[in-house]
């Protein structure tokens, strides 16, 4: 009994046969379409759009340190033991201050271990977008990550902007349209429809059907699978009309089945990286993962990676060398690992095809803690980083630190809306028509004018 | 609202599920036996022996390096990785051989109380995250027998209270190593307070925010600094730093007792005596004693509608289904706070008597947790842990590593639709997973790493999963219906699969034997979709 299926066999036994796709019910039939029809016509449609990176650094990273305004007298004041000055080899930004909130322009410098953000900005490949937050910040994690994950601050959020962005924008698309390098789903791909075309992983190896080995049998498990999940049934499709935890279980199977074989494909693919040096770290680990599958042209417009770790409340630096300390090691993590992730897409041809944003829940406060770390905040500044970026140049305004400006207790307040940045993305670099943002981003900000982070062709 | 099951409603159905909910299931055998209790002795009963306290103290002894004072290895950071795995077999060891309900409730605390890896480290530090995980056991257990007093540390700086009570367990919490080192308490001074623990105090482990179960008034930011601030001064003891015996509270005046190794203390001078607040509109404790220290504020917490309905809501969705009503959540609130004062266990009698436990909405609509899913996986084929090494690489692939969650927030929760216990990975990896078990296949989780090795793990007792006398083709139907009530009681299957899992059965059995068939059957089972919820 032959139980793989080729995929002539299963296009004819299943949602293309006459007499099934007459029976199926409607939801059905655009699920099998969606993910697996579209799946098994990998790749020639694959591998050559464009496609967003997320960097999440999750914790709520303290972007004062990471981009210093070294001669500011409020920071200075604000943070006598972490401060970060010109004898600690920050890299000051010489060519351009940041216009700030104050109305004077302020000195600004990157995180000494940011060499390859600097490189970056000096090649006009980093933009820098200072003061993103929302109005009346949360400074929960939890809370504070569902606004950014969901865009919809202060509501009860139901689904992801990316997740809404597919459903909107997506209708057809392959089972890996978004793919996250974790283990637990994000919730900005959480989507209102019975399937969202995007997968989360850890580690590609373990992505896939291990078979019976050792048992001396051919029997392929994935057909056997595929069969008991409803996946080759004409009338039977696997997924319950009446029980919804269990239809969503169903559903998890279905995509895991066929997304295994898309992501296989494509790692297979991709074969050996061109960047003989990366740093060996969780980061460099999920982005080495990411670098492989553009290379081996996976249909997938939205990667998504994070880097936890961010909520320094102590020992953010240790004391007497503020170059040592936790916030210090994410640097440099942060640094190696998109450097290398950007060396390797310059050496495949991609670099054009890409862009990273950096985002985390909430920057934190002006002011120190005493147990040489920062306590939760609001505004943060964002990096936006690509071959098509409009880089060397600064977007939003950086906030004025003063007593007086600041709010929920000491954060920085922001002026430029995060939901205003993921527009521009989608609009400038995704090519998403401005008809579609309602649908996209249901609650506004008020300010939604698009930001000009992307060179025109 | 939360009256009780009707004695005529009780079945076969609402059994299996309360065995499953309050535990970890149970055999085909002991379903029927649990079925058989509450038709005949009442649902009352039937409830009452899954609450009975009958934690195997004994049979659960730490592992031997820990029950030293002093780290045999020196008081280094040496052998981290055999800690850790040993401290995670120790774990699952406790859910599979715990009282099931207390080995539930500990699941939950380890969840909802989580401590991440900063926690560990030095010797006396592994000390007192096995002594704060026992702590958690013994409120999951109920009342502790001579047992009934705080823990690891000065003790008289513990408000009175004992193990099973939800108030008792927070102070407790709040005065352990693994919460002072995981939420940054030991750097928090008077002027220099960092607010990460307050902060958390309020929106994991008591408070909440947000409005989906509750209309009540939210905490403000104002609040978080005043409970910061009521919390300063909290310290642990290591080996090496003997605190000045001047520098902490001593109520027994000049004889200073020694504390033993990994305990908690108070610094003299930094709980200050000034009165704080007002918090979360209260300007004195229930009592009618100023807002003084962090005590004092729980006593406040728990005082609020807020905290009641929060922390009713937590259990409900744990132990029944995701999206209860506000009007469920407020009944519920009522008889945590004001019936039981914060008792967990009459609680949770009330919560599993209630015609609400067994509706549609709630049976069989949970997807089970990793925890669950693996503990469920283990008793059901009656086989013992892996590897501590094994057992390591398993949860890490399931995502629910014991000291590294994901956030301070714990793991998701088994909330139905949109779960994110199921990532496409951890899916993948629960359909591949049950070969482990059943083909000793332990490719699965490896990368050519050797330390996994099964070949000493027993076999599972196929003679009692699939009887011989069941095995012959023609059997096929009674023998799936066998494995069915020990794997999916409250599933059934749909015909396309049982004609596969037919058609397969015979021919693995005809080519390579009866058992190879079984063996075949069971994993294929396993992997169903089917088999993700309970």
């Amino acid at each position: 009994m032959n139980t793989k299926l080729n995929r002539r066999d299963f296009v004819s036994k299943s949602i293309w046969g006459a007499t099934a796709s007459m029976t199926l019910p409607g939801f059905l039939q655009q699920t099998l379409f969606n993910l697996d029809a579209r799946a098994q016509s990998l790749p020639s449609q694959g591998g050559e759009g464009p496609i967003i990176l997320l960097m999440e650094m999750a914790g709520g990273n303290d972007t004062l340190n990471t981009l210093i305004p070294y001669t500011n007298s409020i920071y200075r004041g604000a943070r006598p033991t972490i401060r970060l000055g010109t004898e600690h080899n920050i890299l000051q930004i010489t060519d351009k201050d940041g216009p700030s909130v104050t109305g004077s322009n302020e000195p600004l410098a990157l995180h000494p271990n940011l060499s390859n953000f600097k490189q970056m900005w000096d090649n006009g490949e980093l933009g820098i977008i200072n003061g993103v937050g929302y109005p009346n910040p949360n400074l929960s994690h939890f809370k504070s990550f569902d606004y950014w994950h969901s865009a919809e601050p202060n509501g009860m959020p139901k689904d992801g902007w990316i997740g809404r962005y597919l459903d909107n924008q997506c209708d057809g698309c392959g089972a890996t349209t978004g793919i996250y390098i974790n283990r637990r789903p994000t919730f900005a791909f959480k989507s209102d429809a019975t399937s969202s075309p995007t997968v989360t992983f850890q580690s590609p190896q373990f992505f896939n059907w291990r078979d019976q080995q050792g048992l001396g049998r051919e029997r392929s498990l994935e057909g056997l699978y595929r069969n008991l999940i409803g996946l080759d049934h004409g009338a039977d499709d696997g997924i319950s009309g009446y029980d919804d935890t269990l239809a969503y279980v169903q559903r998890s199977a279905h995509s895991a089945m066929i997304s295994t074989e898309s992501v296989q494909h494509a790692m297979d693919r991709g074969g050996e990286l061109l960047n003989p040096s990366w740093p060996n770290n969780g980061l460099a680990n999920s982005l080495k993962t990411i670098a492989q599958l553009i290379n081996g042209q996976s249909e997938t417009s939205v990667y998504y990676a994070r880097q936890g770790g961010y909520d320094t409340h102590n020992n953010q630096i240790l004391t007497g060398d503020p170059l040592t300390g936790r916030h210090s090691d994410l640097m440099q993590t942060l640094n190696g690992a998109l450097g290398a992730f950007v060396d390797e897409m310059k050496a495949q041809g991609n670099w054009e095809r890409v862009v990273i944003l950096t985002f985390s829940e909430f920057g934190r406060k002006v002011i120190e803690n005493g147990s040489l770390g920062t306590d939760h905040g609001a505004a943060e500044t964002l990096f936006v980083m690509g071959g098509r970026v409009a880089g060397n140049q600064y977007y939003g305004l950086y906030p004025d630190l003063a007593a007086d400006a600041r709010v929920s207790r000491n954060s920085m307040d922001f002026n430029v809306d995060f939901r205003t940045v993921y527009r521009s993305i989608l609009e400038k670099w995704m090519g998403v028509p401005a008809s579609a943002m309602p649908a996209i981003f249901p609650s506004p900000p008020v300010d939604f004018t698009p930001l000009d982070i992307i060179n025109p062709i | 609202m939360l009256d009780p099951l009707p004695q005529e409603s009780w079945s076969r159905r609402t059994a299996t599920h309360l065995l499953q909910r309050a535990g970890f299931g149970g055999t085909p055998e002991e379903q029927e036996a649990f079925y058989q209790l509450g038709k005949e002795q009442g649902i009352e009963a039937a409830v009452d022996s899954l609450l009975e306290a009958s934690e195997d103290w004994s049979s659960l002894s730490w592992p031997e390096w820990m029950q030293s004072e002093v780290d045999p290895n020196g008081e280094t950071y040496a052998n981290q990785g055999i800690r850790r795995r040993d401290f995670i077999q120790w774990y699952f060891k406790v859910l599979m051989q715990g009282q099931p309900l207390a080995a539930k409730l500990l699941k939950f605390f380890i969840d909802h109380f989580a401590v991440d890896s900063a926690t560990v480290g030095q010797y006396f530090r592994w000390i007192g995250m096995f002594r704060y995980t026992e702590m958690l056991r013994k409120h999951a257990a109920g009342n502790v027998a001579g047992e009934d007093a705080p823990f690891e540390g000065d003790e008289r700086l513990v408000p009175p209270g004992h193990y099973g009570n939800f108030k008792t367990l927070v102070n407790h919490v709040s005065w352990s190593l693994g919460m002072i080192r995981t939420l940054d308490l030991a750097q928090s001074r008077r002027g220099n307070v960092n607010e990460n623990f307050g902060r958390e105090l309020l929106e994991l482990f008591a408070m909440g925010i947000g409005s989906e179960y509750s209309d009540d008034p939210e905490y403000t930011e104002e609040d978080v600094a005043v409970v910061a601030d009521a919390f300063t001064g909290r310290k642990y003891y290591g080996f090496r730093y003997f605190p000045d015996e001047n520098r902490y509270n001593n109520p027994a005046g000049d004889q200073n007792p020694p504390l033993p190794p990994a305990s908690v203390y108070q610094l003299r001078g930094q709980q200050d005596r000034s009165t704080k607040g007002p918090f979360y509109g209260y300007t004195k404790t229930p009592n009618g004693n100023p807002i003084i220290n962090g005590d004092d504020v729980i006593d406040i917490i728990f005082d609020t509608d807020r905290c009641a309905k929060h922390l009713s809501w937590k259990l409900w969705r744990y132990f029944a289904s995701p999206n209860p009503s506000k009007e469920l959540v407020q009944a519920l609130a009522y008889k945590f706070r004001d019936e039981h004062d914060y008792e967990i266990r009459p609680f949770l009698r009330d919560l599993f008597l209630s015609e609400e436990f067994y509706e549609d909405s709630v049976v069989s609509t949970q997807i089970k947790d990793a925890g669950d899913y693996f503990v469920c996986l283990a008793k059901q084929l009656g086989v013992p842990l892996p590897t501590r090494d094994a057992m390591e690489d398993v949860m890490q692939q399931l995502g629910y590593e014991v000291i590294f969650p994901p956030s301070i927030a714990g793991w998701p929760e088994p909330d139905g639709p949109g779960n994110t216990w199921l990532a496409t990975g951890a899916m993948v990896f629960r359909m591949n997973m049950p070969s482990i078990f059943t083909h000793h296949n332990y490719a699965v989780f490896t990368s050519g790493r050797t330390r996994n090795s099964m070949d000493e793990f027993p076999e599972a007792d196929w003679n009692v999963i699939a009887p011989i006398e069941l095995r012959r083709k023609e059997q096929f139907p009674l023998l799936l219906e066998q494995l069915k009530k020990r794997f999916m009681p409250s599933r059934e299957l749909r015909k396309s699969q049982v004609r596969t899992l037919f058609d397969h059965y015979s021919s693995v059995s005809e080519e390579l034997g009866e058992l190879e068939g079984v063996r075949e059957l069971v994993r294929l089972i396993l992997a169903l979709p089917e088999y993700q919820t309970q």
